[in-house]
């Protein structure tokens, strides 16, 4: 009995499996490069237009400066503004669907801040990290809507994936940036220039070598140097940290996108989907880097420093 | 007017608004009611176990008042109980005393009246027997005494043969 159902099971399987393989194979021949492999002519159902990729967001309205990318940030910022603004509609202390789901998010975020920052510092970076975090995810999400990006207007996709638009990880860069600068001054006042400008031991050695103790002040002048120079590269590391934030994001879901576009190309049909899974997976994973990397610096900056 | 890769003042400020706009709407719409949420809940389950943990208190106090207070009464049942049948015992005892001294005056009410009966009826018959040895004796001997010289003289003859009967006796 279970061995016959294994053996339907098995035929089942099998059956799918030749299928998907047979969609492949014949979505590649008939798309543009697979048929001029095989040198026949392409099938116009699979004939997907090749893809071209400009760096500079498009803009579907001619007059209008609107950027395609700008109207899918304002798209992720309905659906975040929206969920978070229905959902807390009156809210029950006994949470049910949504208000639930949002809890969900905002618990395990604050959770994840506060346990490296702890409750004051956590409740400062909560609402900035989050917002980086659900900002980014949304824009990598709603671009994997399907058929996303083939409306066109005027020739132009209305359309596209917001993170692929170098203004918007930049912006988010500068952002973290000031923030983190913000906190740390918030956190230890003056004193948190002390991380770039150091010249404090410098200036003692100096001072002992114009009072004739050379010997002692030689030894300070090495000690000295070193924390200014250490102060220079704090402050070349802050602005590059704008720099790297912005091509990581930029640049993961820019080869994202590309890689969909052009597997969309090669195989039409169902390799592409496995794509867009890990477009997903990659999404998440670049938000959490964003958000993540910006909470580190933030702790950073707030720390006391011996 | 496209700068390096697409980066172009215009559109970086406005993501960078954008960006301020929903940190602002999520800010206002979702974390701070959120939070102040979770940190009621937190709140209200926190004192609900307080509460629990001093119901359990106060529970656990109850009952061991509870037993104290069943155990005692049930000393107090079983002294009740002891008492009782004391009481009943002193009863029983005294009814039986009572009874038998009401028989005991039973029985002595009886022989005294039987008594004064029968010392009746020996002075009726006494009586009887003086009234018919006068009325011989006027009989045999009439007109030789009056009436009443001859009744104490009997009388007296029978007190002295009733005291040497009894004097006998």
């Amino acid at each position: 009995m279970s061995e016959k159902r294994h053996r339907v099971n098995f035929l089942k399987i099998m059956v799918l499996a030749i299928a998907i393989f047979a969609m492949i194979i014949i979505s590649f021949i008939g798309s543009e490069v697979g048929s001029g492999i095989i040198g026949s002519k392409p099938i116009s159902l699979f004939n997907v237009e090749a893809p071209k990729y400009h760096p500079a967001p498009e803009k579907p309205f001619h007059h209008l400066p609107i950027t395609n990318t700008m109207i899918t940030a304002w798209i992720s910022i309905a659906v975040l503004g929206g969920l978070f603004f229905i959902g807390t509609r009156n809210m029950k202390i006994v949470p049910t669907g949504l208000q639930n789901f949002l809890e969900l998010i905002v618990e395990a975020a604050a959770n994840f801040i506060e346990d490296p920052a702890g409750e004051k510092h956590g409740r400062w970076f909560f609402p900035v990290c989050t917002t980086i975090f659900l900002f980014v995810v949304a824009n990598a999400w709603v671009s994997l809507i399907p058929g996303f990006e083939t409306i066109r207007i005027n020739g132009e996709p209305l359309f596209r994936s917001a993170n692929t638009d170098l203004n918007i990880p930049a912006a988010l860069a500068v952002v973290s940036f000031c923030y983190v600068e913000y906190w740390g001054f918030k956190a230890r006042g003056v004193s948190y220039l002390k991380t770039f400008f150091q010249f404090g031991p410098l200036w003692q050695a100096l001072k002992l070598i114009f009072t004739g103790n050379i010997k002692a002040g030689a030894g300070g002048l090495l000690h000295g140097s070193v924390l200014v120079f250490a102060g220079v590269l704090e402050i070349l590391s802050h602005l590059m940290r704008m720099v790297s934030f912005t091509f990581r994001l930029f640049g993961n879901m820019t080869a994202g996108m590309i890689l969909v576009m052009i597997m969309i190309f090669l195989v039409p049909w169902v390799l592409p989907s496995l794509f867009y899974g890990m477009e997903a997976f990659f999404g998440f994973v670049q938000a959490m880097i964003f958000g993540g990397l910006t909470l580190g610096f933030a702790c950073a900056a707030v720390m006391e420093e011996e | 007017m496209e700068g390096f890769l697409g980066l172009t003042l215009p559109s970086f400020i406005g993501q960078l608004i954008n960006f301020l706009i929903l940190l602002g709407l999520l800010t206002f719409f979702g974390y701070k009611p959120i939070r102040k949420m979770l940190d009621e809940r937190a709140n209200r389950i926190k004192k609900s176990m307080e509460q629990a943990e001093a119901t359990k208190k106060e529970y656990e106090r109850t009952r061991v008042e509870v037993e104290k207070q069943i155990s005692k009464a049930r000393e107090e049942g079983q002294s009740i109980i002891g008492q009782s049948e004391q009481a009943g015992e002193r009863i029983k005892e005294e009814a039986r005393q009572e009874a038998r001294k009401e028989a005991q005056a039973i029985v002595d009410r009886t022989r005294e009246e039987l008594e004064r009966e029968r010392d009746k009826a020996i002075n009726e018959l006494r009586k009887e027997f003086v009234d018919t040895a006068i009325l011989a004796a006027e009989k045999v001997i009439s007109e030789t005494l009056d009436k009443e010289k001859h009744r104490s003289l009997i009388e007296k003859t029978l007190e002295e043969s009733a005291a040497l009967m009894i004097n006998e006796g």
